[in-house]
């Protein structure tokens, strides 16, 4: 046991920041097969007529953006390009940067414009609070949006939403942890029945299965869904996510590797674990 | 009066949600979007309250020469220096994009989250790799039956997630994982939710009826 202790982790690190370095500078990418749930989360979004109003909640920040924004890239291409009016919440302070940019970026490729075809109501503070105030009634709270301070009447998409998620026919979030897909599964789609979509991150991922198909319709989890997802929308989208694609399953084979490594450190410090107790009852003996 | 106002209060707020999550009485939902108002207002409040803390124990750690004196001076530099822009940005204070116009198109509020802000939050969260390896090599043992259980589904979760795991066990990976997660881990997963919303139940029924009072330091 000694052994394990005495030994420098900055090998570890070392094997782990080499590996990784290497493989994504010269790794190569591999398309993953299809999940259940994907596959659930594309349909829905497929099956919804032209001109349906989704709210899609920015629940996330910088440190699981990784995993998140491209998921969220992804959908925001599906939406506009399936013509779907998109109302942007966030409940994560640090979301709605991503928010504007990721739509400014994209919207003028789909040719939607803000207002009309998009808004970004911005960040609401207090959690399920939030949520619960967003499902009961939009328009209290969001009396203005995020970009430069609109009137809520005056957005045209806004003005033809009621109270009690009326109007909104899916919810979709980017859900790193608390508040996320949980939340809003309490607070909005069991109340309304509204249908909810999510990408989680890994960890809140297996939370999900208790939930899906009634109340999570579909989820993409983690770096896997997201990846999975993109390779769905990437003909649909006329390969405006190949990039994304490409990088996320590069990714993917860096990850795949990474695990590897993990998996052998256990064996070996396991080996290690038997072999020196088995040393040291025999020395007893 | 010091007890009863508090607990006549909790008492009609919990009511009134649970009359208005109950009933499609138009006056209850207005009430309770009411009450919501209030509740996101107190959360703004506990950001006024939560900085005026951090910068009454940072002062006090300043003054009394403390080892983390000079990150607390970081600190409360960088807080008020962003809170400026941010307010100087937002209400235009020195003209539209004169004196904050940032480099290229973005404000430096913008520079500062996106140069800043991002790639430390992303830094953060990408050690996780390094200390999990670690760990694993260091304290993830086979130790007992229920550790070992542990490693195993940990091992299966691991593979069945990458296209890697997919390849080397010709398939198996994600069927086992699948198993794992739709019925060992939901069905777990729905018993301990099921619980806990019973006890969540409980408390709160107790708090609206003015049994439990320990929010109000009893």
């Amino acid at each position: 046991m000694a052994a394990i202790h005495d030994f420098d982790r900055r090998w570890i690190f070392l094997a782990m920041g080499v590996l990784v370095t290497t493989l994504y500078t010269l790794g190569s990418e591999k398309a993953l097969t299809n999940s259940e749930y994907v596959d659930s989360y594309y349909a829905t979004i497929e099956a919804l007529p032209e001109g349906s109003v989704v709210m899609l909640s920015a629940d996330f920040d910088p440190a699981s953006a990784a995993e998140l924004l491209p998921a969220y890239t992804a959908t925001i291409h599906h939406l506009l390009k399936r013509n779907l009016k998109v109302v942007n919440v966030a409940t994560w302070p640090p979301a709605p940067p991503y928010t504007r940019e990721e739509f400014y970026r994209i919207a003028p490729m789909y040719g939607a414009e803000y207002g009309t075809d998009w808004t970004a109501m911005g960040f609401l503070p207090g959690d399920d609070v939030a949520m619960g105030n967003i499902g009961q009634s939009l328009r209290s709270a969001y009396p203005k949006d995020d970009v430069d301070g609109t009137e809520y009447d005056n957005l045209p998409l806004m003005a033809g939403l009621g109270d009690n998620m009326e109007g909104v026919d899916l919810l979709i979030t980017m859900s790193a942890g608390y508040p996320g897909i949980l939340e809003w599964i309490a607070q909005v789609g069991g109340r309304y029945e509204t249908p909810i979509l999510a990408a989680t991150t890994a960890v809140q991922t297996p939370d999900l299965f208790a939930f899906y198909p009634n109340q999570c319709v579909g989820f993409l989890g983690a770096a896997t869904g997201a990846t999975r997802y993109l390779q769905l929308i990437d003909e649909l989208t006329d390969g405006a996510v190949e990039e994304v694609k490409l990088e996320n399953q590069k990714r993917m084979m860096v990850q795949s590797w990474a695990h590897m490594l993990i998996i052998l450190l256990i064996v070996v410090g396991n080996l290690i674990y038997f072999f020196g107790a088995k040393g040291k009852q025999g020395a007893k003996a | 009066m010091k007890r009863e106002i508090p607990i006549l209060l909790t008492v009609l707020c919990g009511l009134t949600i649970i009359w208005s999550f109950f009933s499609n009485y138009p006056k209850a939902d207005a009430a309770n979007t009411e009450l919501l108002q209030w509740a996101l207002i107190f959360f703004s409040v506990a950001f006024i309250l939560g900085i005026t803390n951090l910068i009454r124990v940072s002062l006090k750690q300043i003054a009394a020469k403390h080892n983390d004196s000079a990150y607390k001076i970081i600190l409360l530099v960088v807080m008020f220096a962003y809170l400026f822009i941010g307010l100087a940005e937002q209400h235009e204070w020195f003209g539209p994009g004169s004196l904050f116009g940032g480099p290229g198109d973005m404000t430096v509020k913008d520079w500062v989250y996106r140069k800043m802000f991002i790639p430390l939050q992303a830094t953060m969260f990408s050690l996780l790799a390094f200390f999990i390896a670690s760990a694993a090599f260091r304290a993830f043992r086979a130790r007992s039956m229920e550790s070992t259980l542990l490693l195993l589904a940990g091992a299966i979760v691991m593979l069945g997630q990458v296209p890697l795991g997919e390849q080397i066990t010709g398939g198996l990976a994600p069927r086992w994982l699948a198993f794992l997660m739709v019925y060992i881990n939901a069905a777990g997963q729905k018993a301990i939710i099921i619980g806990a919303t019973l006890g969540v139940l409980a408390t709160g029924l107790r708090i609206v009826l003015g049994i439990e009072r320990s929010y109000l330091s009893e």
